[in-house]
């Protein structure tokens, strides 16, 4: 369930976010919602790790390996048979394997990116179309009552678990309401509680 | 600010960075007022343009009835008008990708409102240039015959063939463009969904996937238009190298040469770099953009042409200084011809793609005058698509067999292809252009979030808070 609090401006974005952790919610819970990049920290952090560049390697290997198959593997199946010149040669197999792997590994970037963004959202979430005009989204996850709170890696439980989540959901979602609301938000869109 | 501090521009104008920041609906409102329902210039526009693409699509149909003999091609010249065509865009596709991901790996600030039209530049360039192989082929309705797939006819396509290096190479950039293309427009996808409505409002949400704008979002996002900048260039590079490659692996003389695929691509460059500028001046007039394209980003990019052009004629003078110093008889015999036969040509491109811009861009005035910027740039691509064709044609006129010497006119078909295929890039871009921002709207606003005020001495100085 999430609940997403809409400000005029980034510090009184930043006082919610502030307050939320204060009250006991964990950062982990809290993410911004902003229609321009704002440097890490400035409003939440997110310095999780990202593998998408791994998927693009992944890519990069696997076209290298479809390349050499294409130029390489195709003319040892339809060898064409000129003068005293190789049937694999290894010139056009290189530059068709790099054509190839540089293809994949775009492709594996893209896709890794999406990925690692959850994107396409195959289900509706707390928006605001505010937020293209500049205006500042905090959205909170808000858990079930004693239910963990997802951890960043490394982290350990006790750190990751917001304080809060021993109240019920909808009671953190009053906190947060509250909390939200003093900051500063213009409003607060709330999913309703399940 | 202090007087010698803001850059006013001699029009009256000041640059985004002298002024206070724009609020983001201002910059919404300005940079999305391109996408607003077209007026009756804009479809006499398309219409002319599409006029144009229908006249060629008629020349090469007459082409595909008649044969190959309606074209200017005999022997000995072979490759004419279709294959300099092909060599032109795929140049011209060249910079935009290239110049966005240079400056972007850079953190050049001033890129921003750049990017988006360079961008598409590349796209539509490399679209034009796929189709002019398949025009040249001749028998055109079996070119599914280069495809690699198993079939009947027992035939694979020769991976020894320098043609089939350029058909993997310009497949993969295509991709890779669009690509490189859509990861840009993503956020501003986003924007556009959020404020339109009806069919284009679910349009733009298709497109945007759900982009919300969540700090990992963004994260992610930076990361990978960075990776995607630096898997573009390479590729890039390979392209026109591969596309010199078609010339400088053969025998015939004036093509067989080392320096080829540089020669080739710092050519792409420059006439890229020049066509980014031309379009950056139609669009600013044509969208209003003059508060976002200032004489500042004409200044960078003029300086940018300096620097390539000086490199092409670097690369040309080492070209034809060795010719003229080895003095090889068929080398120097096809030098001779080219000089002779085509003296009016290679004037001008001598003049546009050298002289003129190397001394008209070393003054920040004319840097900085649309007009000039506007003049140079079109006569540098003049220059450039000459100097494709008299890199073809001279060779090809005078190989190493005296007694099969010949010359090339271009026909009214591979005129009118050439036209068309120039009206199709507008057409498309005009397309592109009413559809989607054409100025980078994320960019250029998040430039505005992070400028911020600071004290230096007894001013207050513009800076930039980043995290890089």
């Amino acid at each position: 369930m999430d609940t997403l609090g809409i400000f005029r401006d980034i510090d009184s974005a930043a006082a919610a976010v502030d307050g939320l952790v204060r009250a006991g919610f964990a950062e982990a819970q809290i993410t911004s919602l902003t229609s321009v990049p704002y440097p890490d920290g400035v409003l939440v952090r997110s310095e999780q790790r990202t593998r998408f560049r791994w998927l693009a390697l992944a890519g990069g290997l696997a076209g290298a390996a479809a390349g050499f198959v294409l130029a390489a593997g195709t003319a040892w199946l339809y060898p064409v048979q000129t003068g005293d010149k190789p049937i694999i040669a290894l010139y056009p197999t290189a530059i068709v394997c790099f054509e190839i792997a540089m293809l994949f590994a775009i492709i594996g970037t893209m896709a890794g990116m999406f990925l690692e963004m959850r994107l396409p959202a195959l289900k509706k979430r707390a928006y605001d179309p505010a937020i293209a005009e500049g205006f500042i989204g905090i959205c909170l996850t808000i858990h079930r009552g004693g239910e963990a709170v997802e951890c960043r890696p490394g982290e350990e439980r006790q750190d990751c678990i917001g304080e809060i989540v021993s109240l019920s959901a909808v009671e953190q979602k009053e906190r947060a309401e509250e909390i939200m609301l003093a900051a500063g938000a213009m409003r607060v869109i709330g999913e309703e509680t399940p | 600010m202090s007087e010698d501090l803001s850059h006013t521009s001699r029009t009256g104008q000041t640059s985004l960075t002298d002024q206070a920041p724009k609020s983001a609906t201002r910059i919404n409102d300005e940079l999305l007022s391109s996408l607003r329902p077209p007026t009756l210039r804009w479809y006499l526009l398309a219409f002319f343009l599409g006029a144009v693409v229908a006249w060629g699509m008629a020349a090469f149909t007459w082409q595909l009835t008649h044969g190959m003999y309606v074209t200017g091609k005999n022997r000995p010249v072979m490759w004419g008008f279709y294959i300099t065509g092909f060599v032109f865009w795929v140049g011209l596709s060249h910079s935009g990708t290239m110049v966005s991901s240079i400056l972007r790996l850079s953190q050049a600030n001033w890129r921003r409102p750049i990017l988006r039209a360079a961008e598409a530049m590349t796209v539509f360039c490399i679209t034009v240039a796929g189709l002019f192989p398949l025009i040249h082929l001749g028998r055109n309705w079996i070119f599914f015959y280069m495809i690699p797939y198993p079939n009947q006819r027992g035939l694979w396509p020769n991976f020894r063939s320098p043609l089939l290096w350029d058909m993997t190479a310009i497949t993969a950039y295509i991709i890779g463009s669009s690509l490189f293309l859509y990861l840009g427009l993503l956020p501003d996808l986003a924007v556009a969904r959020d404020r339109s409505s009806g069919w284009r409002q679910k349009v733009y949400a298709v497109l945007a996937m759900g982009w919300r704008g969540t700090a990992r979002e963004w994260s992610v996002y930076h990361k990978a238009s960075t990776l995607m900048a630096a898997l573009i260039i390479p590729v890039a590079v390979s392209v026109h190298s591969i596309v010199a490659w078609d010339f400088a692996v053969t025998v015939v003389p004036g093509w067989h040469s080392t320096i080829f695929p540089p020669y080739f691509v710092i050519g792409a460059i420059l006439s890229g770099v020049a066509a980014v500028i031309t379009l950056m001046i139609i669009i600013r007039k044509a969208f209003h953009l003059e508060e976002y394209l200032t004489p500042l980003h004409f200044d960078n990019m003029g300086k940018l042409l300096l620097v390539i052009s000086l490199l092409w004629s670097y690369a040309y003078f080492v070209e034809v200084q060795t010719v003229w110093y080895a003095h090889e008889p068929i080398e120097w015999e096809v030098f001779s011809f080219m000089s002779g036969r085509y003296t009016t040509q290679l004037l001008i491109m001598l003049l546009g793609n050298s002289a003129l811009p190397i001394a008209a861009m070393c003054f920040k005035r004319l840097r900085r005058s649309i007009g000039v910027m506007l003049v140079v740039s079109l006569l540098v691509n003049v220059g450039m698509f000459i100097e494709r064709f008299l890199i073809i044609v001279p060779s090809l006129s005078h190989k190493n067999m005296p007694f099969a010497w010949g010359s090339y006119s271009p026909s009214w078909v591979e005129i009118s292809v050439n036209l068309a295929a120039l009206a199709g890039f507008a057409l498309l871009f005009t397309i592109f252009a009413k559809f989607f921002p054409i100025v980078a709207i994320s960019d250029v606003r998040e430039l505005e979030a992070r400028r911020t005020g600071v004290p230096l001495g007894r001013v207050r100085v513009p800076s930039v808070a980043g995290e890089e």
